[in-house]
């Protein structure tokens, strides 16, 4: 059907140019609530990270530069038919699992973690970060085509197809992404409609592993951050350095913030990693409990049209993928907020479209692109029927 | 489409979907509810607490160090200034590689071991973190370009500029203006909150001397400084200040052209000279020899250049001799004869016949007549209190000394400041010891003896004085008995300053001021009474003094002294008889004031001078003293001193010149 209206469209040449115009529109599959959304919260980062930074424009247009990359990629991919997004994931899934691959051969490292590619003729990115979509449309695809709620084995295929990435990521030494890409599978199987007992059967057991994992496992810096995590004040200077400093911008301030470029804890370097994890941080104290409102706003509305897209979706892939690319936008949302406020314990997670970075903004604009070519498609299917 | 390919219910699998979507949404929203919460109890429930922590983070108050006070000589020369200079520190949390840096640096500057030793030290001790340490003070200007240069390849090396005490004429006021150095921690306990509060900013606080006396005056009032820091300590703003109040400039009586005569006079000995402006007390020159470069201590000195100056022995140069006491010899027997006639044992007619010993009576002992041993042996034969002086004769004050006994002796004496201090800025001034029979039971436990006092009469056994002390009572001679308070400190900030004390002080009154003058023409006849046929009745200071320069145009009147260091038994009688190493030799004193007896013009120096193994008084420190006196009346003063020749008055009947023979050939 949706065929039948596309050559319909591009095959009318004798209409006048408004009119013209508006069909160009709606051929050109773009979701203006979520393109608004997504650009107000880079500008958003934008402004925070040129606080952060202390104005450092190489490093604003740097991001700048990335964002319009990444507005590219997801104007581009929300063209693409999702029939073929569906038959393509598999082989993209295969190559991204290459990619990690030859990250463990020849990567580079940076930050502790071996996580980049510096391939000729390309610039340095992470195929990690691409697994963070790559992995919810794969599960989308193998659980979509199987009767829902999954069976047990179907659950035990789509935990190996998550957990062969994040095994390879988890060898980089990128905990925080592997964690993402995880979840991001998880996530996928919740919407599938996994049984909840398995998933509290599984809470239980991942709660009662978690002291062996500390005792047996866990290494001297995780343990770390879980003790200053439980109180940052036995070691203020060194493991609990980073959530007091956070805590302390944050709380000072207060309601409408010291604003901008006047946050102090920001302006002389007493936030950690102000650029990229701590960046809530900055603009929680520069912009107050009215600006991290804001912005926790833009991503409820966010998430909202995401998740409104996905309940309009017109078959199951369509659903899956795009509930759980919302899933784990907010996932890694929350998890780095909560870690700057002080609910969760230290882990190296950006605050996604605002922190500094290049692969993970690209990853996250290509899963807004999905989004958008869902939207689309969903329209489309649905508007005969109106 | 539904149901094309499977037997799949799609309604219900959207259905659970939609379940799915809410039990999430449902989840996202109490996450976010917690999120708000957390940032509500953050931002507004604690939000004072956290605003002071954030304050705490970057506000410090500074404190700014007051200027220190500059010290003048009284002609207004600087003694004791602040140079600007650039030290070159190192903040060892941003230095990459210590080593490394500390290598590259040692070309571009140039590092001692002792540099290096020093900042070692400094490193291994507590200190705030982010803190400078410093490397290398004062920077020649060539250095401070290559540090300037190649700065950038060195994080975490600084220059800093900083005021340093600068004495300018090193070594010559090394004990009597003193140093500053390094404040340690005794000196911070010992400071009270106030004190304490006001000392914040301060790194150095005077050691020694005027600096340490006058501390107080020359320090200042610390100010403050709110500033901006960053989370690596450096200051990125100051946001308040509170200025700090120089200390004040002060200005002393010394001066710095006497004192350079005095320290070269003394050539190449040890020993001190101090020189007392009779009128005010104020001490012209103090010096103590050998001295050190106060300079050293400022920086902090390097155990390089400290062992040597501590573990030399013998010239002992950080021991100031100008304050320390040594058996005073000959020197007090001025003061020993005015006791005499105020307590009416001796008058101007009383003599005695000297054989060269004195007995006491009942006991075979001798005393000897110290100064003789190394002569031909002898006595001064018939002498009075006048020849005793310029002859020096210790037989006559053995037998003054008997018959006034040690507690009247140590009554009159201390009138003079002996035993005591009589110094107002001075506190630190040893008060040597003046004997009596209390003093003896109470520190050594024993009964006075009967030889004790004859010891004490020529300055020997227990009796103990300093040069300043010495200099001191020589200007009451000088003052015909009114009291001098000697001080250092002339002038606060261009006002004379007064003392609180010197209203208190005790003059010295005799039954007869006819005494002073008396006294004074027989310490005249010490440096001026010449050689004549008859046997040992010359100055026991012509020599050296008076006849060694004819054209001496004002008198001094003074006394020898000459002290023994080691027993030397009484039996041996010529020192020759005994090896005298180089430091049992005896001290050389004397003491003065000049012009004596000048129809015009008062006296206008006392000193003492004090020649450590110096052998003889007439010798070695008489001439040390004439220069001193020139120096002050004549080169610095520029006095004129020229007396209209009067006739020569007929010579006074002489009781001791019986022999007309003996008269004539004097006049000869």
């Amino acid at each position: 059907m949706n065929s039948r209206d596309y050559v319909q469209v591009s095959g009318a040449p004798q209409m006048r140019p408004t009119v013209r115009a508006m069909r160009w529109l709606a051929a050109v599959k773009i979701d203006f609530s979520l393109l608004v959304l997504v650009l107000s919260l880079c500008c958003f980062g934008l402004a925070a990270l040129y606080s952060a930074s202390d104005g450092d424009s190489g490093l604003i247009r740097r991001q700048a530069f990335i964002v319009g990359l990444g507005v590219i990629a997801m104007l581009t991919v929300a063209q693409f038919d999702m029939r073929l997004v569906r038959r393509a994931t598999m082989y993209v899934y295969l190559g991204g699992l290459a990619l990690l691959g030859l990250v463990l051969w020849i990567g580079v490292e940076a930050n502790g973690a071996r996580s980049w590619l510096d391939l000729p003729g390309l610039p340095s990115f992470q195929p990690s970060e691409l697994m963070k979509i790559v992995v919810p449309a794969v599960l989308a695809g193998y659980l979509s085509s199987r009767p829902l709620p999954p069976r047990l084995w179907h659950i035990i295929v789509a935990g190996v197809l998550v957990l062969i990435p994040t095994a390879l990521i988890v060898l980089q030494n990128d905990m925080g992404t592997a964690m993402l890409v995880a979840m991001a599978g998880f996530f996928v199987l919740l919407l599938a409609g996994m049984s909840l007992k398995l998933v509290v059967a599984g809470g239980l057991l991942v709660l009662l592993a978690s002291p062996l994992w500390y005792v047996f496992f866990a290494l001297e810096h995780q343990k770390n951050r879980i003790l200053s995590f439980i109180n940052p004040y036995t070691d203020p200077a060194g493991a609990g350095y980073n959530i007091i400093q956070s805590q302390i911008a944050i709380g000072s301030g207060g309601v409408y913030g010291k604003g901008f470029g006047e946050g102090d804890q920001s302006r002389l370097d007493f936030i950690p990693e102000s650029n990229t994890d701590f960046i809530f941080a900055v603009i929680a104290e520069e912009f107050g409990f009215a600006g991290a409102l804001v912005l926790i706003g833009l991503y409820a509305l966010l998430l909202t049209r995401g998740l409104l897209i996905a309940v309009n979706a017109h078959n199951m892939f369509a659903r899956l993928l795009a509930g759980g690319i919302v899933l784990i936008v907010f996932f890694n949302v929350y998890v780095n907020m909560a870690m700057v406020v002080g609910l969760l314990p230290v882990i190296g997670l950006p605050l996604p479209l605002i922190s500094r970075g290049g692969t993970a903004i690209v990853a996250l604009f290509v899963g807004f692109g999905l989004l958008m070519s869902i939207d689309a498609h969903s329209r489309r299917s649905q508007s005969p029927r109106d | 489409m539904t149901g094309r390919w499977h037997f799949r219910d799609h309604e219900a699998e959207r259905r659970l979907f939609n379940r799915r979507v809410l039990l999430a949404s449902s989840a996202i929203f109490l996450l976010l509810a917690i999120l708000v919460a957390k940032l509500v109890d953050l931002q507004v429930v604690q939000y004072e607490y956290f605003s002071a922590r954030s304050d705490g983070n970057r506000l410090h108050v500074q404190y700014v160090p007051p200027q220190r006070g500059v010290i003048y000589d009284r002609s207004g020369t600087l003694l004791a200034d602040n140079l600007p200079v650039y030290n070159l520190t190192i903040v060892p949390e941003e230095v990459n590689d210590l080593a490394v840096t500390l290598d590259y640096l040692s070309g571009l500057v140039e590092l001692s071991d002792s540099d290096l030793e020093t900042f070692e030290n400094q490193l291994r001790r507590s200190r705030v973190p982010y803190s400078s340490v410093p490397l290398r003070y004062v920077l020649t200007e060539e250095e401070k370009y290559r540090v300037a240069v190649n700065g950038h390849r060195m994080p975490g090396v600084r220059m800093e500029p900083q005021l340093m005490r600068h004495y300018p004429f090193d070594s010559l006021t090394a004990h009597s203006v003193g140093y500053v150095s390094h404040i340690d921690q005794q000196e911070l306990d010992a400071l009270d909150e106030t004190e304490f509060e006001n000392y914040g900013g301060t790194t150095h606080i005077g050691k020694t001397g005027v600096e340490r006396t006058y501390e107080h005056l020359l320090h200042g009032q610390v100010g403050y400084e709110t500033v901006e820091k960053n989370n690596r300590g450096r200051v990125m703003r100051v946001l308040a200040s509170t200025e700090a109040i120089a200390g004040n400039d002060i200005a002393l009586h010394l001066d710095h052209r006497l004192q350079i005569a005095a320290e070269a006079a003394l050539g190449d000995y040890r020993g001190a000279v101090v020189a007392i402006e009779p009128e005010t007390g104020g001490i012209l020159a103090m010096v103590s020899k050998p001295a050190f470069n106060p300079n050293l201590f400022v920086t902090g000195i390097s155990s390089r250049d400290y062992d040597p100056l501590v573990n030399d022995t013998v010239n002992t140069p950080l021991f100031d001799r100008s304050i320390s006491p040594y058996p005073p010899g000959s020197t007090i027997k001025p003061f020993l004869g005015l006791a005499g006639l105020q307590l009416g044992l001796v008058d101007y007619e009383f003599t005695i016949d000297d054989p060269g010993y004195f007995q006491l009576p009942g006991v075979s002992y001798r005393w000897n007549n110290y100064t003789m041993r190394t002569a031909i042996g002898g006595g001064h034969g018939i002498t009075d209190l006048r020849k005793a002086i310029y002859q020096s004769s210790d037989t006559f004050f053995y037998d003054l000394g008997h018959r006034m006994g040690i507690d009247a002796m140590h009554d009159f004496m201390s009138l003079f400041g002996f035993g005591g201090n009589l110094a107002l800025d001075i506190a630190y001034a040893r008060s040597g010891v003046l004997p009596s029979r209390d003093w003896k039971l109470e520190t050594r436990g024993e009964p006075w003896y009967p030889g004790d006092t004859i010891n004490s009469s020529i300055g020997q056994g227990y009796m103990w004085a300093t040069p300043l002390q010495l200099a001191t009572a020589a200007s009451m001679i000088a003052n015909e008995g009114r009291a001098v308070r000697p001080r250092m400190l002339k002038s606060v900030g261009g006002e004379p300053y007064r003392f609180e004390e010197e209203f208190s002080a005790a003059d010295v009154v005799l039954e007869d001021p006819d005494y002073w003058r008396y006294m004074r023409d027989a310490m005249t006849m010490v440096v001026h009474r010449p050689y004549s046929n008859v046997f040992r009745d010359y100055g026991t200071a012509y020599e050296a003094i008076a006849r060694a320069d004819p054209d001496m145009n004002y008198k001094i009147a003074g006394k020898t002294g000459t002290a023994q260091v080691v027993g030397i038994s009484q039996s041996i009688r010529s020192s020759t008889e005994i090896r005298v190493s180089e430091q049992n030799k005896d001290h050389a004193l004397f003491i003065a004031f000049a012009p004596a007896g000048h129809p015009r013009i008062e006296p206008r120096i006392a000193l003492a001078v004090f020649v450590e193994n110096g052998e003889h008084g007439s010798t070695v420190a008489g001439p040390v003293a004439k220069k001193v006196t020139d120096a002050w009346l004549l080169d610095i003063l520029q006095l004129d001193l020229t007396v209209e020749l009067e006739p020569e008055p007929a010579p006074e009947q002489d009781p001791l010149q019986l022999n007309p023979s003996e008269v004539a050939a004097l006049d000869e």
